[in-house]
C-alpha cells in the first residue's frame, strides 16, 4: 500500500495543525507558566509529575513544566540558565551549593511569606535554619535524610559475617570487612567500599573527634593529624584487604549505578538514608542501613539530620507568589506527600510524615526507621559549606586517591589536605 | 602611507577615486550577492555562535565573572593566576601535552600503514574503506567513550582476554598509570579521516616512478623511503595539523570515562576538562575564559612553528 498525500490534503492538515496550534498557544497565553527544574532518576520525575499533575487540577489556568537531569549535569545547566537570565521558577537546591547561589542573589528569600503563603509551622525548626544563609530563607527542605552505610545483607550471609551494628567502630568494622574478602565467596569481591575520599564519611569522623569540616566563617575546621590518622587508618584497611582496591574504588562516580555496591564489588558503601530506595532498586540482594561507625563504642554525635534537597524559588521569576504557593503545596498537601513518599528524604512536616508513614512499603521504612533510630549517633546541623566546598570534595577526593596509589603518604597528605582546603576557601 | 595620500589628494581626483570605487563595489556586490546569500546561513552562524562569543569571552577573561553575578574588570588577575599560581593547570598542561605527543604520531603511523594496504588494490576496497572510517565518525560520541569504559574496566573484555593467558590485568581506565594510554588508544582507534586523506594521497603518486623506481632494482622499502613519503609530505604535513589541533581541543572521552572528574589522581585531566570545570563546576568563568585563550594562544604558537618548519621538510612538486 503507498500512502498519497494530495496537495489539497496536505493543505487541510496544515492548516488544521496550524489552528491547533494558534488554540493552544492562545490557552497557553492565559496561562501562569511555572518552570521546575530538578536533578535524580525517572522514579523521581515520575512523582514530581504527578505532584504538578494535582497541583494544576487544583489550580485551573496554572501550567507547570518540569524539567530533571542527573546531579552532575544538573549544575551546569542551572548556572547556564541562571546566567543567561532564564532561570526555571522553582529551582532544586543542594545543601552544597545553596550558599553560592543565594550569597550571588539568584535566589529570592522567602521569610516574608510564611506562615501565610509558606506554611511551614510543623516544620522542623533546625530545618528550617538549614535554607537559611545571611538570616534570609532561601530553601525549603523537602525531606529529612541522613548518611549512612548500605550494606549487602545477603554477602554478609553468604560469608558468615554478622552485620555491624550501632555500636560497632573502626577497628571492628575493618576487622569485619577483611573477613568478607577473607571468605571470598564472590569473585572479585571486598569488605567494603574505600571511603578515604568520601567527604560525609570524613566529615562524620571529624565530628566524632568534637571537630568539623568547616567554620561557620570559612575556615577548615580541623586539623593537619586528624586527616593524617584517618588516611592512615585507612592506609590499613587497604593493607589488609579489608576494602577495595584504588583501581576499582576510582571508578565510583558519587551514583547509586557507580557504587562498589552495586557493581557487586564489596559488601557496604556510603550513602545517604533517602537513596536507599534507589539502591535496594537496582540491586537482587536483599540491602540494608546502618550508622557509620563509632571511633570509640562511646563516641557520639557524628551524625546530623539534613536536608536532603530544597526548593528555591528563582530571583529572576516573574511569578514568584505562584512559584512559591507550588513550594507550599509540594511540602503540605497530603496526596502531594503520598506521591512524593520518602524518595527525598523523610517529609519534614510533621503532619505530612503521619501520612507518608501509615503507607510505607518495607524499604521506604528501613530509610525512615534508620533516620529516626539514629539516637546519640546525631548532633547538630552544621552550618552550610561555604563557597568553595565544592572544589574542596575534588581535592579530599585527589589526594585520598594519591595516597590509595602510593603516591603519598598518609602523614603527607593529612598536611596537604589542611593546605589545599585553605588555599581554595580564601580565595572565595 | 595610503592615508596621506588621499587627504592631501585634490578634491577632484579625490571624488572621482570615491565613485569608482563605489561602482566597482556595486558590480562586485550584484556579481556576489547570490554567493552571499547562499553563504548567509555560515555567516549567520560564524559571526552569531563563533566570532561573537569569542570576542566576549576574550572581554570576560579580563573579569571575574561568576555566571550570577555581574562581571568586574579585573585587569590580568586571570592570566598571572595561571602564570603563577595553579598547580592544576600545570597538571591539565602536563596531561594534554603527553596525549598530543603520544596520540597525533601513533594516530599518524597507524592511519597511513593501513592507506597503503588498503592502496594495493584490495577487493571490496569501499567496504574496507568504510568500516575503517567508521570509528572516526563514532569517535567523538559519548557512546563510544561508554563502550572504551566497558571495555577497559577491571572486569572488562581486555582483562577477559589477558586472563587467558594467565595475566590478571589492573582496572585501566580507574588506575592511574593506564588511564591515559587508554584514552590514547582511543585515539589511534579513530584513525579513518587521516587513513581517507592518505589514500587519497597516496593515488596522486603516477605509478610509473614506482615501475621506473622498480626497474632500477629499488627495493620496496627504498620506493617507500625515496618516492611515497617525500611526495606524501603536503597530505602529512596537513594531517599533523589538523590532528595536533584536534588532540589539543580532545574532551568527550575523558570527560565521560573519568565521569567529568579528570581523574584518577587528575591522570586525565585534560586541558578542556579542566576550563569546563572551572567554568561550570566552581562558577569561575572569567578565569576559565582566561584558559580558553590560552589554549587558542598554544594551538596558534605549535601551528605557526609547524608551518615555519614545514619548508624545511614538505615538498611540493610544483
Amino acid at each position: 500500500m503507498t500512502l498519497r498525500v494530495s496537495r489539497r490534503n496536505f493543505m487541510a492538515g496544515g492548516a488544521t495543525l496550524l489552528s491547533l496550534s494558534a488554540l493552544g498557544s492562545k490557552a497557553f497565553a492565559a496561562d501562569t507558566r511555572l518552570r521546575l527544574l530538578w536533578w535524580g532518576s525517572q522514579p523521581r520525575a515520575d512523582r514530581t509529575n504527578k505532584v504538578s499533575q494535582l497541583y494544576q487540577t487544583k489550580n485551573a489556568g496554572t501550567s507547570i513544566t518540569g524539567e530533571f537531569l542527573g546531579w552532575g549535569d544538573y549544575w551546569p545547566r542551572l548556572a547556564t540558565q541562571v546566567a543567561g537570565r532564564n532561570a526555571p521558577d522553582v529551582i532544586q537546591m543542594d545543601y552544597r551549593y545553596i550558599v553560592e547561589y543565594a550569597r550571588r542573589g539568584a535566589l529570592a528569600p522567602l521569610e516574608s511569606y510564611m506562615p501565610s503563603k509558606l506554611n511551614l509551622g510543623d516544620f522542623d525548626p533546625a530545618q528550617i535554619e538549614g535554607g537559611s544563609v545571611d538570616g534570609h530563607f532561601y530553601g525549603v527542605s523537602l525531606g529529612a535524610n541522613a548518611a549512612a552505610t548500605v550494606l549487602n545483607t545477603t554477602a554478609f550471609q553468604e560469608a558468615g559475617v554478622d552485620l555491624p551494628t550501632q555500636a560497632t567502630t573502626w577497628e571492628e568494622f575493618g576487622k569485619i570487612g577483611a573477613e568478607i574478602t577473607k571468605a571470598g565467596k564472590r569473585k572479585g569481591f571486598f569488605g567494603f567500599a574505600d571511603g578515604s575520599g568520601n567527604e560525609p564519611l570524613l566529615e562524620n569522623y571529624l565530628r566524632q573527634r568534637g571537630k568539623a569540616l568547616y567554620t561557620a566563617d570559612s575556615k577548615v575546621a580541623f586539623g593537619a593529624e586528624d586527616a593524617s590518622e584517618w588516611f592512615d587508618m585507612w592506609s590499613k584497611f587497604r593493607e589488609a584487604n579489608a576494602c577495595v582496591p584504588p583501581d576499582v574504588q576510582a571508578l565510583y562516580k558519587d551514583t547509586i549505578d557507580t557504587s562498589p555496591v552495586t557493581l557487586g564489588k564489596a559488601a557496604a558503601d556510603y550513602a545517604h538514608s533517602n537513596q536507599f530506595v534507589g539502591f535496594q532498586a537496582v540491586s537482587k540482594d536483599k540491602l540494608a542501613l546502618n550508622n557509620y561507625p563509632r571511633i570509640k563504642s562511646d563516641s557520639k554525635g557524628g551524625h546530623y539530620r539534613k536536608p536532603s534537597m530544597f526548593f528555591s524559588v528563582s530571583s529572576q521569576s516573574k511569578v514568584i507568589d505562584q512559584a512559591v504557593d507550588y513550594v507550599n503545596f509540594f511540602v503540605t498537601n497530603p496526596d502531594a506527600a503520598l506521591a512524593l513518599d520518602v524518595e527525598r528524604g523523610i517529609p519534614e512536616s510533621k503532619a505530612m510524615r503521619d501520612v507518608v508513614a501509615a503507607k510505607l512499603d518495607a524499604t521506604g521504612k528501613i530509610a525512615l526507621d534508620y533516620v529516626s533510630g539514629l539516637g546519640d549517633l546525631a548532633g547538630k546541623l552544621p552550618p552550610p559549606p561555604p563557597s568553595g566546598a565544592g572544589e574542596g570534595q575534588v581535592v579530599l577526593r585527589t589526594i585520598a586517591e594519591q595516597i590509595a596509589f602510593g603516591q603519598l603518604s598518609p602523614s603527607d597528605g593529612g598536611k596537604q589536605l589542611v593546605d589545599e582546603l585553605s588555599r581554595i576557601l580564601a580565595k572565595g | 602611507m595610503s592615508d596621506v595620500m588621499r587627504t592631501t589628494a585634490p578634491e577632484g581626483i579625490k571624488s572621482e577615486y570615491g565613485a569608482a570605487a563605489q561602482g566597482r563595489f556595486k558590480r562586485l556586490w550584484t556579481a556576489n550577492a547570490p554567493g552571499y546569500l547562499f553563504l548567509l546561513p555560515w555567516l549567520i552562524g560564524f559571526f552569531g555562535l563563533t566570532l561573537g562569543p569569542a570576542v566576549i569571552s576574550l572581554y570576560l577573561s579580563f573579569t571575574d565573572f561568576d555566571m550570577i553575578r555581574s562581571a568586574e574588570w579585573v585587569g590580568a588577575a586571570n592570566y598571572v593566576r595561571i602564570a603563577t599560581a595553579d598547580p592544576k593547570f600545570a597538571a591539565a598542561m602536563r596531561v594534554t601535552l603527553t596525549y598530543v605527543v603520544l596520540s597525533v604520531p601513533f594516530k599518524l603511523t597507524f592511519a597511513l600503514l593501513v592507506a597503503m594496504a588498503l592502496n594495493k588494490g584490495v577487493r571490496g576496497l569501499p567496504l574496507y574503506r568504510a568500516i575503517f572510517y567508521l570509528p572516526s565518525l563514532l569517535g567523538g560520541s559519548v557512546a563510544i567513550a561508554v563502550l572504551w569504559r566497558q571495555l577497559f574496566a577491571g572486569d572488562g573484555l581486555v582483562n577477559a582476554a589477558l586472563a587467558h593467558l594467565g595475566i590478571q590485568g589492573p582496572s585501566w581506565i580507574s588506575h592511574p598509570s593506564y588511564s591515559l594510554y587508554t584514552l590514547v588508544a582511543l585515539s589511534v582507534w579513530q584513525f579513518g579521516s587521516p587513513m581517507i586523506i592518505f589514500l587519497a594521497g597516496l593515488r596522486q603518486i603516477p605509478t610509473d616512478m614506482y615501475e621506473a623506481a622498480s626497474l632500477d632494482g629499488a627495493s620496496k622499502f627504498r620506493q617507500f623511503y625515496k618516492i611515497t613519503l617525500p611526495l606524501l609530505t603536503p597530505v602529512i604535513f596537513f594531517n599533523a595539523v589538523v590532528q595536533t589541533i584536534d588532540a589539543f581541543k580532545a574532551f568527550t572521552p575523558a570527560f565521560i570515562i573519568s565521569g567529568g572528574t579528570g581523574g584518577p589522581i587528575n591522570s586525565t585531566l585534560f586541558y578542556t576538562l579542566y576550563l569546563y570545570q572551572e567554568a561550570f563546576g566552581n562558577f569561575r568563568m572569567g578565569y576559565a575564559s582566561a584558559l580558553a585563550w590560552i589554549l587558542v594562544l598554544i594551538i596558534a604558537i605549535f601551528t605557526a612553528f609547524s608551518f615555519l618548519t614545514s619548508r624545511y621538510w614538505v615538498h611540493y612538486d610544483d
